[in-house]
């Protein structure tokens, strides 16, 4: 077998990706700290403040990671139930749902953030604007899943169910990424492209990809931390656990 | 024009969202961890014939 594919195998097997996790984990969250130290320095040191917003635009560097993390990150929670319920895959169970409270993290982050640059700007704290309904509807899907999954004592069936509501939900990602295109949004439109030109000057953007880039780092440690302690759950009768968990045979 | 209050209010709540998020598995590992362990006991004790 192709040594990728036999890795692949191999890591859905709990006790080796509890080993992996207990590896990657302090990688993930140290390199995400760094990332987002030099960013965050960048974002309230470095750049100038904005012409017409003042400071208040520095805000962005931590709304807009958050909101392209919500939109990722459900995603990959849908991508991961697809394969659960699919091939039955364990570990595909145990990671969709616990993308699931990170994601809504980052999407309260979003709303938080969004409203607290909201009040100075817009002159109010929220707006049933398209962008921002969706992305409280978002907010609202992401605590389903994890509602949905804590319901149901078995907890295959729950992160099957869960699962299954994490890929209906998915009709709501475009919607959000649309919104402000579709229909008049007090929201503004996209100021940052990954393809074609920012309408945001460059000397300003390089804080909001390190940002981007630490979102990325901190959500592969969070990921992985949280599957590990759902993983050990799910298997604390077995001996690999035990040894784990330090029992003495 | 500085708005120094709403920036540090949401970088206030984005630092505590990831406190949570750090910590809050951390714990639930280590639960996990402290489950496994007294049920290990328990049945150990079940064994020689002294109910824990």
């Amino acid at each position: 077998m192709n040594p990728v594919l036999l890795w692949f195998h191999q890591l859905g097997s709990p006790p080796v990706f509890d080993r992996f996790a207990a590896r990657w984990v302090p990688v993930g969250f140290v390199l995400g700290l760094l990332t987002m130290a030099i960013g965050l320095y960048g974002a309230l040191f470095v750049v100038p403040a904005d012409y017409q917003q003042g400071d208040s635009f520095r805000i962005l560097y931590i709304h807009v990671p958050a909101a392209w993390m919500s939109l990722f990150v459900y995603g990959l929670m849908a991508f991961y139930a697809v394969i659960a319920l699919v091939w039955h895959i364990k570990l595909c169970e145990v990671l969709a749902m616990a993308c699931a409270p990170i994601g809504a993290l980052f999407t309260a982050v979003t709303l938080a953030t969004g409203s607290i640059w909201g009040k100075p700007m817009w002159g109010t704290w929220w707006d049933w604007d398209p962008r921002l309904t969706s992305e409280l509807v978002l907010l609202f899907l992401y605590l389903g899943v994890i509602g949905l999954n804590a319901a149901i004592e078995d907890r295959r069936a729950a992160a099957r169910a869960a699962g299954f509501l994490a890929i209906v939900g998915v009709v709501l990602l475009p919607v959000i990424r649309y919104s402000v295109t579709w229909w008049n949004s007090l929201h503004q439109g996209a100021t940052i492209k990954l393809f074609g030109e920012s309408t945001m000057d460059a000397s300003m953007t390089w804080p909001l990809w390190v940002m981007v880039l630490a979102t990325k780092f901190w959500f592969v440690g969070s990921l992985l931390q949280r599957a590990r302690a759902d993983n050990l759950e799910r298997e604390a009768g077995k001996d690999w656990a035990r040894a784990a968990a330090g029992v003495e045979r | 024009m500085s708005y120094r209050e709403y920036v540090i209010g949401a970088y206030a709540v984005f630092a505590a969202f990831l406190a949570w998020d750090f910590l809050v598995p951390r714990l639930r590992l280590a639960r996990a961890r402290r489950n496994i362990v007294l049920r290990a006991k328990r049945e150990a004790a079940r064994k020689n014939g002294n109910p824990a």
